[in-house]
């Protein structure tokens, strides 16, 4: 067998994981060993917060709701209750922000709905 | 937490001052509004990350009320760090010895516990007096309490003359206090 160098594969392998370490503190974002390991955690945990993401925006969304609907008297559990029976789909994201940018429209849904 | 100057510590630039009396209010349940204020949870922009609440200025500390026996039942208890250093106050120990940290520990517990709650906290100024010394310094904007609802309790039974209750402890336990009102508003 002819004499084989390894070259620079191994470095072009560890460079794919350094390069998504970069901005890590001390040597996580210098060493292979160490950034392999914060890399991993990295990913999983930003695989986990994209779900999670969309449950916190909910929960903004939520309190939001229950401040602008408790102005006008009402709480976020009776608003509910009166929005799907009165067969009215609109979320809970479009609804903070209508109560957020455009109070007009705000009251006269919330005139709307209780009746 | 009447510190001089009073408003020592806080940015006014664009900061609402709500003042609310606490002459009469129940505790827990004054302490639950104001610490809702001061995280902004009353805002349709409430955001989590963001301190956008208000300041509360509360006065009349000193004559907030406690319901049921609290006042002799409550106990504030603190450790001194050295052994059998486990100490406590009642209430109204509490109440004689230094009034405003009453209402003050109540609100503390009920802000969220993260990094913004000394920011949160540092909004919140109570007097034990009528005073505060901000008139004329800032708006102040009144904090309304939202309404008590108060659970409505069924009819007393009234027992005719010559009948005793079957059950005294019983009877007494649920109407005792009832019945005595009724004989004291006759």
């Amino acid at each position: 067998m002819t004499r084989v160098k390894r070259g620079n594969i191994a470095h072009k392998r560890r460079k794919e994981v350094l390069d998504l370490t970069k901005g890590f503190r001390g040597s996580s974002s210098k060493l292979y060993r160490t950034a392999q390991q914060r890399t991993i955690k990295a990913l999983t945990n930003s695989y986990k917060d994209r779900k999670i993401k969309k449950r916190e925006f909910v929960k903004i969304w939520v309190s939001r709701i229950n401040a602008a609907v408790r102005l006008s008297g009402l709480n976020y559990s009776n608003f509910q209750n009166q929005l799907k029976t009165s067969k009215i789909l609109l979320n809970r994201k479009i609804c903070s922000q209508i109560a957020l940018q455009d109070k007009e429209s705000f009251d006269k849904l919330l005139d709307f709905i209780k009746i | 937490m009447a510190g001089r100057p009073v408003l020592r510590g806080l940015v006014t630039e664009g900061l609402r001052f709500r003042v609310v009396d606490a002459k009469g209010q129940v505790v827990g349940r004054l302490a639950s509004q104001i610490a809702k204020v001061l995280t902004g949870k009353d805002k349709p922009t409430y955001l989590p990350h963001v301190d956008g609440g208000d300041a509360v200025v509360v006065v009349n500390a000193a004559q907030v009320d406690f319901t049921g026996r609290k006042w002799d039942q409550k106990l504030y208890r603190w450790h001194t760090g050295y052994p059998g250093g486990l100490k406590e106050r009642t209430a109204r120990d509490q109440l004689a010895r230094e009034p405003e940290a009453v209402l003050q520990k109540a609100v503390m517990g009920m802000l969220p516990k993260n990094n913004m709650r000394r920011a949160m906290a540092r909004k919140l100024r109570i007097f034990a007096g009528p005073e505060h010394g901000l008139e004329g310094k800032v708006e102040l904007v009144p904090l309304d309490m939202p309404p008590r609802a108060l659970r409505v309790k069924g009819p007393v039974l009234e027992l005719e003359e010559g009948f005793e209750p079957f059950n005294p402890e019983a009877y007494y336990k649920r109407f005792g206090h009832r019945l005595a009102a009724a004989k004291a508003g006759q």
